[in-house]
Order: structure tokens, then sequence, then C-alpha cells
């Protein structure tokens, strides 16, 4: 493989990508400088899909307006130099045989899926993230990757444990350095890790029909760019494959499939001007001629994009209401509207949240939610003085608070199930719960009453009830309660009854 | 051991202290020794001073283990957990007796990451050659026969089992369920499982777990006190600083003592009352021999 300008730099991002992946945790600080995050504010199909969906711009999104610029100008170069999804790609494409392209795959489908998705957003339902690049190879890190590295570890340190005992010790050093820099704190295992593991690897499957597939046929993201690269004023000349050689078509990733260089495809790896024996390659500016046959994406892709915008996410729409109120979203979100108008499912408040509070939803919110985050209480619950998923979330969807503002930031509200609870159901004392509620003045309190136990013995019960204005549904009683059937205290969304 | 060994061994035991050589006939009080002042390092060492010194407890090359509180997720002003300067000074204190290693954790209720960082205890000890902070480890957890009055068995810390020295350095805080946390209860920091369960009967729990694994030493920090919605906290309303320690060899005189500090009676607490009559110390402060440093 040689070493290219825009390799190194595909490399250089890469590497920067799982180094920022692996930092987006609690290192010890409760602010977070630098998130992976970045690459999503970047992502102009993050930002457009943003503005159609809310009619709102935001300005954590401003990284994002200046690629959508850089694109104009300088063609799709993002995929060529940056995008990690694309650069795992031509790291693993050599070790792949490759057999002909997808005939259905080839032509407008993805123009379509684009404006399918586009579209949708304009009508208020932002599906984006499904598909967007760095969001589903976070995604398969997040959810599968990273759980099973920490996993294997972890179970090789247990496993020196049954053959050194304490004698592990002498290693602890080498292991300790792992834990603190590299490797989870706990390992948490994700529902839809499957799904995501599936996703990641049906791009890699693609890659038998031809190099970069996924890129050239389907990435909405990539599609946009592609949009925004026609206009590029830098043209790559000579246009199309030289009579005497076109060995182009064997360097071009992306682009060559006919005799004409298609320019919404080329990704600017200058991998042919590298490569050129005649150096004959070069990029010029030049003004843009008017669309040409390989770019199409006319009335028709509008047209058939804008009916299935409409109509196709309505198909997502269903919810469950008895699966409403399980409906925990993170700390500062204020409606599920709003907040999934804004999410890009990228997985990243799940990675960072210390106490493994947020879980992707499956089909709690109807599909619509997929993989959006919701915490899952008697999993793990919302520490009180952390805020760290406002921070590294890219869009927004959940608000970055200040830690005071956090502090008061309602989930959901805490009920007593009275016929779990051991002071009502057992006349037995407990108080787990109130003693780890975080809210200084305390949200959960008790009566001292007199009784007699089952056994005819007095006794002096505390009885715990919940101080309504105080409770921010942060979860850690449900976490706590040491009942074992079931959490005899749940945290429930609050859900508007529209009648 | 020859004739003059023996004298000798008499005559420095005589040179140690009046009171230490009484300690050596089991029937003499308890000794609760109080220190207090603004430099919590000196209080720290006067108050082991006036139990006859480290050197009592620790001898060279022991394993210590110095079990503070740092189970919740708030800072040292917050008074929820041990103070990080009084854990500096008794990690110093075991090193110069000659402690080959001094080991520190605890069982967090919050994240055990957020609440060793805000305890300001990792930072505190940083950089002291064999003096360890360690978040706990899963595997480490064994069950362990306690044949008690309520737990059988528990999952307890073989770290803290297999220590030559065991120091219980709790935080004095108000407790809704058990009126305060002191001592006794300092010793849930090294049990596993689901500790909830021990709740219903945490009277009896504790004095098993209390009876199963001996504290030493036992010094409550009690430089600021929480006197209300503990034991989490959270409000420098709830906090008093009385810049005061406590040390003792008896975890129940020293729980009582303390109880003293909130302006209760020690019969008012039940795990005290409880350890009390299980035999783990003597509860009436008039049979104990207090000690100003």
């Amino acid at each position: 493989m040689k070493l290219t300008s825009s390799r190194i730099s595909q490399l250089v991002f890469l590497a920067a990508f799982l180094v920022l992946f692996v930092t987006t945790d609690y290192r010890g600080q409760d602010d977070i400088s630098v998130a992976v995050n970045s690459f999503f504010r970047a992502n102009p199909l993050v930002l457009v899909s943003f503005l159609l969906a809310t009619g709102t711009f935001t300005w954590v999104l401003l990284p994002g307006l200046l690629m959508f610029v850089f694109s104009i100008i300088l063609g799709r170069f993002f995929c060529g130099w940056i995008c990690p999804l694309g650069t795992i790609l031509d790291l693993v494409t050599g070790k792949i045989r490759k057999t002909a392209p997808l005939a259905w795959l080839t032509g407008n489908f993805k123009y379509y899926l684009l404006g399918t998705l586009l579209f949708a957003a304009l009508f208020r339902m932002n599906l984006v993230g499904l598909l967007d690049p760095i969001a589903l190879l976070i995604r398969a890190l997040t959810f599968f990757f990273y759980p099973l590295v920490g996993y294997a570890f972890r179970q090789g340190w247990v496993g020196l444990y049954g053959l050194l005992g304490d004698n592990r010790d002498y290693l602890a050093g080498g292991y300790g350095f792992l834990k603190n820099y590299l490797l989870p704190f706990r390992e948490t295992f994700y529902p839809l890790a499957f799904l995501s593991l599936l996703l990641f690897t049906a791009i890699l499957f693609l890659e038998r029909y031809e190099r970069r597939n996924w890129c050239k046929n389907l990435c909405p993201l990539g599609s946009l760019l592609g949009l925004l690269g026609h206009f590029s004023i830098f043209k790559r000349l000579p246009s199309r494959l030289c009579s005497d050689c076109g060995d182009c078509k064997e360097h071009c990733p992306t682009a060559f499939d006919s005799e004409i260089l298609q320019k919404s495809n080329c990704i600017r790896c200058l991998d042919c001007y590298a490569k050129c024996r005649f150096k004959r390659v070069s990029f010029r500016p030049a003004m843009p001629k008017k669309p040409g046959h390989a770019f199409s994406p006319a009335r028709r892709v509008i047209l058939t994009s804008l009916a299935s915008g409409f109509l196709l996410p309505r198909l997502f729409a269903f919810r469950l209401p008895s699966t409403q109120s399980s409906l925990l979203r993170p700390p500062g979100v204020s409606g599920d509207d709003d907040f999934l108008k804004k999410c890009v499912r990228c997985g990243e408040c799940m990675k960072v949240c210390p106490r493994n509070a947020l879980y992707p939803s499956s089909l709690q919110a109807g599909l619509y939610s997929l993989f959006t985050p919701m915490v899952i209480p008697r999993l793990g619950y919302c520490e009180y003085n952390c805020h760290l998923c406002g921070q590294v979330c890219p869009t927004g969807a959940i608000p970055n608070l200040p830690l005071e503002e956090k502090k008061k930031a309602i989930i959901g509200l805490a009920v007593f199930d009275k016929n779990h609870c051991l002071p009502y159901a057992k006349r037995l004392n407990c108080m787990v719960c109130e003693e780890h509620c975080p809210i200084p003045e305390k949200a959960i309190r008790f009566e001292t009453v007199e009784e007699t136990d089952y056994s005819g013995k007095k006794v002096v019960l505390k009885k715990p009830y919940i101080e309504e204005k105080l409770c921010t549904g942060c979860g850690i009683c449900e976490y706590v309660c040491p009942v074992e059937e079931k959490a005899a205290v749940e945290v429930f969304a609050h859900t508007p009854r529209k009648r | 051991m020859k004739r003059r060994d023996f004298l000798k061994m008499c005559g420095s035991s005589l040179l140690a202290g009046n009171w230490l050589v009484k300690d050596l006939w089991a029937k003499e009080p308890s000794v609760v020794a109080v220190s207090e002042g603004k430099d919590y390092a000196q209080i720290t060492k006067s108050v082991i001073d006036a139990l006859g010194g480290i050197k009592r407890f620790v001898k060279a090359g022991d394993i210590v283990v110095v079990k503070p509180n740092m189970g919740w997720d708030r800072k040292p002003e917050f008074a929820a957990t041990t103070h990080p300067l009084v854990m500096r000074a008794i990690a110093e204190e075991c090193l110069k007796a000659g402690a080959k290693r001094v080991k520190v954790f605890d069982n967090p209720c919050n994240d055990p990451r957020r609440s060793y960082e805000n305890s300001g205890i990792p930072a505190a000890l940083k950089g002291m050659d064999n003096v360890e902070v360690k978040q706990m480890e899963e595997e480490r957890y064994k069950k362990t026969k306690l044949n008690g009055v309520v737990l059988k068995e528990w999952e307890l810390y073989t770290e803290a089992l297999s220590a030559n020295v065991f120091i219980s350095v709790p935080i004095a805080k108000h407790h809704s369920l058990t009126g305060l946390t002191l001592a006794c209860k300092n010793i849930m920091g090294i049990m596993g499982g689901n500790r909830g369960y021990i709740h219903r009967e945490i009277e009896d729990a504790l004095a098993d777990v209390n009876s199963a694994v001996k504290s030493h030493l036992i010094i409550i920090d009690a430089t600021r006190i929480l006197t209300n919605h503990g034991p989490t906290g959270g409000s420098l309303r709830d906090v008093k600083v009385l810049n005061k320690l406590i040390a003792s060899t008896d975890m129940v005189a020293a729980d009582a003592y303390a109880t003293g500090l909130f302006g209760l009676k020690p019969a008012e607490i039940a795990i005290t009352a409880t350890a009390h009559k299980r035999g783990l110390g003597e509860i009436d402060l008039s049979k104990v021999k207090v000690v100003k440093a």
C-alpha cells in the first residue's frame, strides 16, 4: 500500500476518530473538552437534516456548515480524506475478492434514499441517523466491539486471578494502565448490539461486489457530498479515460464506472494523479458545466422522494402507549418529538454515561426511536453530579446543561409499588432508596409509624413516600431497591394524555 | 525467652506508658482518644499517639487496610466522605511504623470512579510509595462463613480479610434508617452482593460482620459532621465543622462517644446498642476512659 497524502490523512483521521472514541468517557473530569462528536458537528448530512426537521440552526453545527462550503469548493474530499468508515473499507477491501457490481444498486438508488431521508426530515421525522456512516460506525463500536474488547480483557484478568491469586498484583500496573486509558470501566452489554454489528458487516459484505460499494451507491452522507461536489470549481482533467491507457479505471476507487469520470463520485483521493504514468492528470479550477447525464437526480427522483419521504416514515410512527411510560429520555430532554428530530442515534451519550444508565431503545417508542437513548434505571441510574451526555451530544438533542441546571432536569417521576415495598408489603424496615436519594433535601421522605408486624411484634416502621416537587427521576432508587423480584420503586416518564 | 529478654520487655512496656500495661489485662476499661484542632494531619497523629502510637497496631512488614468512607460522589466539604488529609496522615503513620503496603478502598454507592475522585482521597495519597488506592474488583469478593444471627454467609472482600491490620476510618454522619452511620456501619464497605438486603435487620447484620472481621483501630472523622439528610447530604447547611477526631480499639465505645457530638444518647442508635449486646464493645461512656490528645 503506497502512502499517498490522502492515505496519510485517512489514517490520521481514523486514529483521531478512535482516540476520540475512547476518550468519550468519564476520566476523572466533569467536563469533556474534545469528544468524538466533532465528527458529527462537521457532518453536513446531520446539519441539513437538523435544519429541515427543526427549522432552526444551532451553532454547535457550525463546523458542518463549513464542511458544506468546503465540499462545494473542493468536492467530495471528505470521503477520500477523512471518513473513518471509508478508511476502514479501503483497508480491508484488498482482502475481499470481487464479483461483478450489483446492477440494482447503481444508478439513482442512493438519491432516492437520500431524498427520502431528507424529505422525511422536512416532514418532521428525522431518520438520518439510522444510515449516517459515522453514526453507524460508532454504534457498531459502542454497542458491540468496545464492550467485547473490555469483556475479553476483563475475563483474561479474572482468569489470571484464578491462576495467580494475589500474585496477580505484580501485573496490576500494566492492567491499570489499560483500564485507565483504553478499556471501558465496566463491560456493558447493549440491546441491538446484533443489529449494529449486522449493519456494519453488511457494509463490509458489499465490498464483495465492488470497491467502496457503500460509499458509491448507498451512503446518504456521501451522496449529499457528491451533490455538493458536483459544483466543485476543481475539475479533474482529463475528464475521461485516455484511449491509450485507461489505467484510471483500475486506480480509481469510485468514479470511473464508465469512460467518463463521474464527478459526484470522485472522492478526491488523487490516486489517479499519483499513479499516472504520463503525468497527465491534474485538478484545476474550472467553471462547472451544466449537469451531464451521470448526474441526474432529476424531477422524478425528487417527486418520488417527496412521496416516499412523506409516506414511509408513517410506517415507523406506531407507538404502544404501555411502553411510553418507560421511555425515559436523558436529562434535559424536554419533549420526545423535539428530541427525535435532533437525535442522530450515534450512541455517544450511551458510551459516555458513567453509570451505564442509557441504552438504545429498540421498540419502546415504535420503530421511529430505534437506537435512540433511554434510561433503564434498573440497570443504571443518572449520576447526580454528572452532565456528560449533554456535552457529547453532537446536535444538542440532549441539551448541554450547566451542572446546577442538570441536577434539576426532570427525567421522570419515581412511584412506589406498595405491593412490593418492604415497609408496606412485609412490615420490614428498608429505606435503601431514601438513603441513596441524591437530592440534598431528599425527594424520598418517610413517615414513622408504629405497627404490629405479622409475627405480632410491635415495630417502628419508616414508610417512604415521594416528594414529587423534588424528584427528578434520576432512577437511583429503582437501581438500588433491594427487592429481588422487581423494583418496588420505579421511574415513569411523563406521558401527556391527549384526551 | 531468656530471663534477660523477659526483663527487658517488661521494662520497655512500663516505659511505654502506664495505661498501656493495664491494657494487657482484659478487664481494663476501653479507651477513647479525642483530639481537636484545625491541622488535620497533626490531630490525626496525636489521636493515634494518645492510644499508644501507631506501632502498637502496625508492625514492620504488615499489610494494612485503611478503610475510609468514600462511598458517595461528593466533595470533602459536604461531609459525606472521610477527609483526605486524615487519610494521608494515617497512611504516613503506617509507613513510618514499617508497613509493607497500605491499601485504601471502599465499595461506593455512587459511581466508583466519581466517588473515589471527588472524595479527594486518591489525590491526597498520590505519589506515596507503597500506598495504593484501588477500585475493588468483583473477583476478589469471597463468600465467607459468618454464622451470625441473621447472616450465615456473605461476600466479603478478601484483601480486607487477609490484611494484618484493618483500620476503619468512617466519617460521623446522619442516616435516616439507623440514626447515625459510624464505625459499626463502615464495615459495609467490604461487603459485596445485594447490600441493601441487610437493611431489614441491619443492627444484627452489621454485628455479624463486625464479629467476623475485626477492626483493629477505629478513627472516626468528625472534622466535620453531617447533621441531617445523610448519608448523602449535599448541602453545606447540614454540615457542622467540629475539627475533631475520635480513636479507639473499641468500635462501640468510639461510636458511643461520637453519638454525643450529635446531641444523641448512644443507646438511641440501635446499631450501637446491638453491637454492645453482642459483645463488640462498651456502650456506657461512664465505663470508658476518655483521653484528650
